[in-house]
């Protein structure tokens, strides 16, 4: 009988070290830096109770879902009432081929103050520039003759890769792998959103955070 | 003088697989609960509404069907735990436990081959669902049968301390 209970004792001691190995350990609690947030591309009140880091990727689907069925309602609900504020990270996928070139454009046209016309039109169209790789086209359509001359010498200047990058350094740091991802902080603590959702559960989410003293 | 039961290994293997998975679903449901990675510990509330993020972000339920499951299944999983580590009606929860596992393995499987980019949620937020994750869950649910087979097994042999001496 003590034979056994000693070998319960060491199987469950063994069990939670390794699971806790299998999951990966702790989890990132990195802040938000005002220096590393483009104003163009953040939303809502800086001193907003929630800070929601969206680390997205415009040819992705589930990015696209994410964008589509819950940003709408986030706006007007979190965001516009000073609740949430949204910072907007470029996170293209190697495995996306036009991804890249997609957030050249998203980060040239917010540079003009048109990111959200951009962010639109392309994941509205995902489609097919990411059938065609014809981002240029696509941006074109929400945008003047004049504003996509600035977008084209922002986007040949190559300056931009420079952003896309820092984006991507601070969503490895916080060991993002995947998109969309959205790193949600409220006191200093950090909880990440993975993949796409509907705004039922987000929202529930949001409020309990909300709730917290 | 007192008589040791001999050495079987069917029955070595329902201790140490009861042990094991009831530890498992034991540890499963409280990172749930009390997500062991962040510090300090998030409320209940908060980390059981993170936990029903990571459900829909499955697509397979209905959003009123998400918050019952997160706020249910963390429960059921400890609850199921502590009667494997018990032993007390190895049969039925045992069973119950293969029923649980292999349909985390289904969900799993089907978001792998979807390509879904997202967390696995097995144990607590963080974990990306990869073919790692896929084979950890064959193999659990693989233990699970197994565990299940000897239980009913066990429970048709006889005991080896009720054999009839001869002579």
């Amino acid at each position: 009988m003590l034979r056994q209970h000693i070998v319960a004792g060491m199987v469950l001691l063994g069990l939670t070290s390794a699971v806790t190995v299998l999951a990966g350990g702790g989890l990132s609690q990195a802040k938000v830096a005002a220096t590393d947030v483009d104003p163009h591309k953040a939303f809502g009140s800086k001193s907003a109770p929630i800070t929601m880091e969206v680390f997205s990727d415009f040819q992705c689907p589930a990015c696209r879902t994410l964008y589509k069925g819950v940003w709408p309602q986030l706006f007007e609900n979190y965001v516009n009432t000073g609740k949430v504020y949204l910072i907007h990270r470029d996170f293209p996928l190697p495995m996306h081929a036009h991804s890249r070139n997609a957030a050249r454009y998203a980060d040239a046209a917010a540079r003009i103050g048109k990111f959200e016309q951009a962010e639109q039109v392309l994941f509205e169209k995902q489609d097919s520039w990411a059938a065609s790789g014809d981002v240029d086209g696509t941006l074109a359509r929400v945008l003047t003759a004049a504003e996509m001359a600035k977008v084209r010498a922002l986007v040949k200047g190559g300056a931009l890769d420079a952003e896309i990058n820092r984006d991507v350094a601070l969503g490895q740091g916080r060991r993002v792998s995947q998109t969309p991802t959205c790193i949600i902080s409220r006191n200093g603590q950090t909880y990440p959103v993975v993949g796409p959702q509907s705004y039922e559960v987000f929202h529930q989410f949001l409020d309990q955070l909300l709730s917290q003293k | 003088m007192m008589e040791s039961s001999p050495f079987n290994p069917r029955r070595a293997f329902l201790l140490l697989g009861r042990l094991f998975l009831g530890g498992l679903l034991i540890y499963s449901g409280y990172t749930k609960l009390f997500v062991p990675g962040m510090k300090p510990h998030p409320p209940v509330g908060v980390a059981l509404a993170l936990f029903a993020t990571q459900i829909d972000s499955f697509q397979l339920l209905p959003p009123w069907a998400v918050t019952r499951l997160a706020h249910t299944l963390p429960f059921v999983e400890i609850a199921l735990g502590i009667l494997l580590v018990i032993g007390w009606r190895l049969r039925i929860w045992s069973s119950l436990a293969s029923v649980l596992l292999l349909g985390f393995l289904g969900v799993v499987i089907r978001s792998y081959a979807l390509g879904l980019q997202i967390n696995c949620g097995c144990f607590g937020p963080g974990e990306a669902l990869t073919i790692k994750t896929v084979l950890r869950d064959a193999a659990l649910a693989a233990v699970s049968l197994l565990l299940t087979v000897f239980a009913f097994l066990e429970a048709r042999a006889s005991h080896p301390w009720s054999r009839k001496v001869e002579g």
